[in-house]
């Protein structure tokens, strides 16, 4: 085990630039993952992490050891791939055993530790087999198999789950994360799945155009969003945003939204805010039914039962605004709803850095 | 093929049950038509081996001979160095065939999986030589064969089959197709070596593909013509080809004499076509490789 280093990394296709200066240090034994929307950088991080990418500038250290240079079979890393990459004529255990054998392991050696492997993956009834007579769920357990046997430094995951249907998504993400929890491998995951990266995670870095937008713990990113984009991107229904400005009613700070809608905003905002444009965020699961005088009047256009919860999309003054209510009101389409997002989870971002400002 | 279109109107399932049995029916007929087409001559040759002279020239011919003799094959075997011929083909052939296979194995990988500018230029002059002829250069060719004192030997013979263009885009289009670059990594990841990860992860991703073109090299140095008629000019050089041609001219006009020979030169051809025929198909029919 190890940590990673990465200090402001960047990678160009030529003169293209895809990476402008990744910062990010993993500690030892984290489960770091890697999210952003597609074409973000990801992947592109990861195989340089690996060596399957040239680094083309910047340092990137496994321990503390500089691996820039490194080939990737001395890096003491075993990556997982999005379509498992088993050898298609050597059978379960051979692929498995494959980078034991490279090593020049003992046949002992070998068997032994293929087995533990596949003992702790439930695929001891398949070693024999080649990897076509297995199903999706298997083969992607098998890529694992043949991570874990080499007992490397870091992990190195590739969307690993992305072709599985979703029951077994769910499933195999708690496997893995089970995984990680008795092996205490440091492992790096990359996933533009949002649940995916807040439920596996110690901590999460949100990735856009080649730059890292946010690094930290999943409810840091949740609670805190260092910008609109994170606060856009973790969270699922995403949150909802209004344009509008900073005004001063009767003493008190309120925020009047471009459809001149009011609200009521947390106390202690800098006073330097008034008047400038703003973006107010709240999460479609902090609205909650109010008496207040200002408040959303929202005209309910669609409502999604889901049994534990109620999800709505409503019009309020010309503003889209989605809900999750907890409770189980029942409320039709056309209805009207006087809603008001909890004070303290209200976030606020400059319209024009997008940086939160609160 | 056409259906009776004042067929008694049926239930739907029934009629399209029909129209399909006919349809398969036809396919088949067609089919057969043409293997028996293809097969006829090869199966005449091999019967005329077996006749006696007057029963070749009798009219209509005769398909089972009236009474067969072996003295046709005897004779060849006895008159011309038929067997020697044979084994200078086959080594030929064997010797070409397994040339092929490397340069095209090693090209065709390098050429599908390694991304360089200038590969993509080696590529495109390869596509160029295929589109030659080889008589085109052929008679060049010739002239450095002899000017390394290899006329009339199996390496003389080799030189110009060493390299196959097809092969090398073949090979090509098989590594892009069924070789994944993500298998590769792995392998590069798990602490395969270059050579490593050519010889126990490319070569068998593409058996069936060098089956294929096993065949298709096999074939294509046992029936050379040009090249081994100007560079094997002794009689004990000739391969099997070239002493076929010359039969017919040179030694005797006996039509069964000449069938004979060329029976037996089936041999090797249908044997090895029918051990690897599962390859060939497979390869030819773009790779049966999946997984
Ligand atoms: N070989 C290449 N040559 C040129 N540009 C490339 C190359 N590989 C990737 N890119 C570019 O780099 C950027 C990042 O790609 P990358 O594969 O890392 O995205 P990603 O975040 O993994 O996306 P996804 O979620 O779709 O897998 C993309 O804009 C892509 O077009
Ligand atoms: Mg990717």
């Amino acid at each position: 085990m190890a940590s990673v280093e990465i200090k402001n990394v960047r990678k160009s296709y030529g003169s293209v630039d895809t990476i402008h200066g990744v910062s990010v240090g993993v500690s030892d034994g984290d489960f770091v993952v890697l999210v952003g929307p597609s074409g973000c950088g990801k992947s592109t991080l990861l195989r340089m992490i690996a060596g399957l990418e040239e680094i083309t500038g910047g340092e990137i250290l496994i321990g503390d050891r500089v691996i820039n240079d490194v080939e990737p079979k001395h890096r003491d890393i075993a990556m997982v791939f999005q379509n498992y990459a088993l050898y298609p004529h050597m059978t379960i255990a051979q692929n498995m055993g494959f980078s034991l054998r490279l090593a020049r392991k003992s046949k002992d050696e070998i068997d032994q530790r293929v087995k533990d492997a596949a003992r702790i993956l439930g695929l001891t009834d398949y070693l024999e087999r080649f990897p076509k007579q297995l199903s999706g769920g298997q083969r992607q357990r098998v890529a694992m198999g043949r991570a874990i046997v080499r007992n490397p430094q870091v992990f190195l995951f590739d969307e690993p789950l992305s072709n599985l249907d979703a029951k077994l998504r769910v499933q195999m993400r708690t496997e893995l994360k089970d995984l990680h929890a008795r092996l205490k491998t440091t492992t790096i995951y990359v996933t533009h799945d949002q649940i995916e990266a807040m439920t596996m995670a110690d901590k999460i870095v949100v990735m856009r155009d080649g730059v890292v937008e946010q690094f930290g713990e999943p409810l840091e990113l949740y609670d805190r969003p260092a910008n609109r984009f994170v606060a856009g991107f973790i969270g699922s229904p995403s949150m909802n945003f209004l344009d509008g400005t900073v005004v001063v009613r009767d003493g008190k700070q309120m925020f009047e939204s471009a459809n001149h809608t009011v609200l009521p905003l947390p106390e202690g905002l800098d006073r330097a805010f008034e008047g400038k444009k703003l973006i107010m965020g709240f999460r479609p699961e902090h609205l909650q039914v109010s008496e207040a005088p200002e408040v959303f009047e929202v005209t309910v256009s669609v409502v999604e039962p889901t049994g534990a919860e109620t999800y709505f999309v409503g019009n309020a003054n010309g503003d889209t605004i989605t809900g999750v209510l907890r409770d189980r009101i029942a409320i039709a389409s056309g209805q009207s709803l006087r809603l008001l997002p909890r004070l303290n989870a209200i976030h606020l971002f400059d319209a024009e850095t997008e940086q939160r400002v609160n | 093929m056409s259906i009776p279109s004042n067929s008694a109107p049926q239930s739907g399932s029934s009629k399209w049950n029909r129209k399909r049995k006919l349809t398969d029916w036809a396919i088949d007929g067609f089919l057969i038509l043409f293997g028996v087409m293809m097969v006829l001559p090869l199966l005449m040759l091999v019967a005329n081996a077996f006749k006696t002279p007057q029963e070749l020239v009798s009219w209509p011919p005769t398909f089972i001979p009236n009474n067969p003799t072996l003295d046709n094959l005897t004779a060849v075997l006895n008159d011309t160095p038929l067997l020697l011929w044979m084994f200078n083909s086959f080594a030929f052939a064997t010797l070409s065939t397994i040339a092929i296979l490397a340069t095209s194995a090693i090209a065709g990988y390098v050429l599908g999986k390694f991304k360089y500018r200038s590969l993509n230029i080696i590529f495109l002059i390869i596509l160029a030589t295929a589109i030659v002829p080889f008589e085109v250069y052929m008679i060049p060719l010739y002239f450095q064969v002899q000017s390394l004192g290899m006329l009339n030997s199996l390496w003389g013979l080799l030189i110009g089959y060493l390299v196959m263009s097809f092969g090398i885009f073949l090979i090509r289009q098989n590594v892009i197709h069924s070789v994944p670059d993500e298998l590769l990594e792995a392998a590069r990841i798990d602490g395969a070596g270059e050579l490593w990860i050519f010889f126990f992860i490319v070569v068998p991703l593409l058996r069936s593909a060098l089956g294929a073109l096993a065949v298709l090299a096999f074939f294509q140095a046992w029936t050379a013509f040009a090249w081994p008629l100007i560079v094997a000019t002794t009689r004990e050089s000739y391969t099997i080809e070239v002493g076929l041609a010359l039969f017919q001219t040179g030694f005797t006009v006996d039509l069964g004499k000449l069938s004979a020979a060329s029976a037996i030169v089936l041999i090797p051809s249908v044997t090895l076509f029918v051990l690897l025929r599962k390859n060939f198909v497979e390869g030819v029919a773009g790779t049966g490789l999946k997984e």
